[in-house]
């Protein structure tokens, strides 16, 4: 960082807006962003995995309870979610006492919360798919040869299944990195909030928002990179030699 | 009754598809060094029959028994099923199946297939089930190939990948479905020479075949299905050169 203001500040110095302050200010934009997008990314797909295998379960209670819980995450708006969640906290009573009043007071939380079921109930439809679409004489060797279904899971369906979930899965990372934005509608200053900070304190809404535009596009580009390489390693058993 | 010398047992089953019968009432005891074919036109019962050895297909009656040990089976819900899936994984780690279609795990390495289910269904460690993994990958003739990825072998590879990963097991029987069927002509010798040789080494197998000239050398038994019956069995030596089922001979070509 500091090298990178040392470069920039010189190029910077005629404008009255890109100064070490606004720069300050979206810095620690992009930090709440990452954190948050990687926080959330993480739990949801800590929740994911076990819930994709419970929508492909045998048990119709199982798989129809978490269908129900996927359909209404992704049949409404991020956005909604967060507000819904977002003032649930403040709404209900006895939350404070129940020794969740950072819910309250930190909108960091809910925020958190939202984003992870959101991304969550995507992930679940996406692994589901993948699961569902393992070779059925895969499993079949898997039984064949002695395994438990839990073995069978671990060892071949959902390896098999992440592999080929990781294309769509990559798409669903950069989906939540750009859905982030909305964290600014609950006071967050996220990556869109120092925007909107820099466009309310010079009245100038094309660079600051331009300027962000490029910050998501970067990271964008980060992501789509990194997937393609894990795409190269991990999917490589699909290409014919 | 329970005989403990012969590998695999099985007396009476029965199984219908959605009311269709498949199986009606087949039997069949394959001894130490017993190689059985079960021939027959597509439909007659043979894959079925062999999928109930390992319990892939649930018999509706009929008893399957391992080296004197039975598959204890209970009704639930007018479901006859296997009352203990342990004793079932169990019994299937005992009995390696090769399939038609090869059914290799398309994400692990040809060796990454083959030490799979020793070490994590016989817990083997990771380099007992690799020197093992390893000298069967030389034996059927793919040592170069170890690190390739199933979709980089050709489909005889392949199969003969998939009968070392069956052979890593060391089962008692091996089962074999159709084994060359899904093969190009000119892959299938490949495969069958490999069989021959567990064959010529005194392994117990039951093979599901259409290649009568593997049925004829190696068979010690030759059973031929029709509608999900035993319409002719015994040495290949009389099933196969005179056949005294018209439908046989009829199956078996012009040469009767």
């Amino acid at each position: 960082m500091e090298q990178w203001l040392a470069h920039t500040l010189p190029f910077l110095s005629n404008n009255d807006i890109f100064t070490p302050d606004t720069l300050a200010q979206y810095w620690g934009g992009l930090v709440v962003t990452v954190q948050l997008v990687f926080l959330s990314l993480l739990m949801g797909i800590v929740l994911a995995v076990p819930l994709a295998v419970g929508r492909a379960s045998r048990q119709a209670w199982i798989s129809r309870s978490i269908w129900f819980y996927t359909y209404v995450f992704r049949g409404t708006p991020l956005l909604i979610q967060l507000y819904v969640i977002y003032y649930a906290f403040t709404y209900v009573p006895g939350v404070r006492e129940a020794g969740f009043g950072a819910f309250i007071d930190n909108a960091t939380y809910p925020a958190l919360l939202s984003f992870t079921l959101n991304t969550a109930a995507y992930t679940t439809e996406i692994f589901y798919g993948a699961i569902r679409a393992t070779p059925s004489g895969e499993l079949e060797a898997a039984r064949a040869y002695g395994m438990s279904t839990f073995t069978a899971y671990r060892r071949v369906v959902l390896p098999s299944a992440f592999r080929r979930a990781l294309p769509a899965y990559g798409n669903e990372v950069i989906f939540m990195l750009h859905a982030s934005a909305i964290a600014s509608a609950v006071t967050l200053t996220d990556l869109t909030g120092a925007a909107y900070y820099v466009y309310s304190r010079f009245y100038s809404p094309f660079p600051a928002f331009i300027f962000v535009a490029c910050v998501y596009m970067v990271l964008s580009f980060a992501i789509q990179g990194t997937f393609r390489l894990l795409e190269k390693r991990m999917l490589r058993h699909l290409k014919p030699a | 009754m329970a005989n403990t010398e012969i590998p695999l047992v099985v007396r009476d089953l029965h199984k219908q598809f959605n009311d269709t019968p498949v199986l009606e009432g087949l039997s069949l005891e394959a001894h130490e060094g017993d190689v059985i074919t079960l021939i027959g036109a597509s439909g007659s019962g043979k894959s079925t029959f062999l999928r109930c050895m390992n319990l892939l297909e649930v018999p509706d009656a009929g008893e399957v028994i391992v080296h004197g040990e039975p598959v204890a089976f209970q009704t639930r819900r007018g479901k006859r099923e296997p009352a203990d899936w342990r004793q079932v994984e169990r019994i299937r780690a005992r009995l390696s199946m090769v399939f038609q279609g090869f059914n290799l795990w398309a994400h692990m390495t040809l060796i990454g297939n083959v030490i799979e289910a020793p070490r994590h269904v016989l817990g083997l460690s990771k380099r007992e089930a690799h020197e093992r993994g390893m000298a069967l990958l030389e034996r059927v003739g793919l040592a170069d190939r170890a690190g390739y990825f199933p979709a980089q072998l050709s489909g005889g590879q392949q199969q003969r990948g998939a009968i070392a990963r069956a052979l890593a097991m060391e089962p008692e029987v091996l089962l074999f479905d159709e084994p060359t069927s899904a093969l190009d002509p000119e892959l299938v010798g490949d495969v069958l020479k490999v069989m021959r040789e567990l064959a010529d080494e005194g392994r117990t197998m039951v093979v599901v075949t259409h290649e009568m000239d593997f049925a004829r050398d190696v068979a010690s038994q030759v059973m031929y299905l029709h509608a999900g019956r035993v319409e002719e069995a015994g040495p290949p030596s009389e099933v196969l050169v005179n056949p005294e089922s018209a439908r046989l001979q009829q199956f078996l070509g012009p040469r009767f």
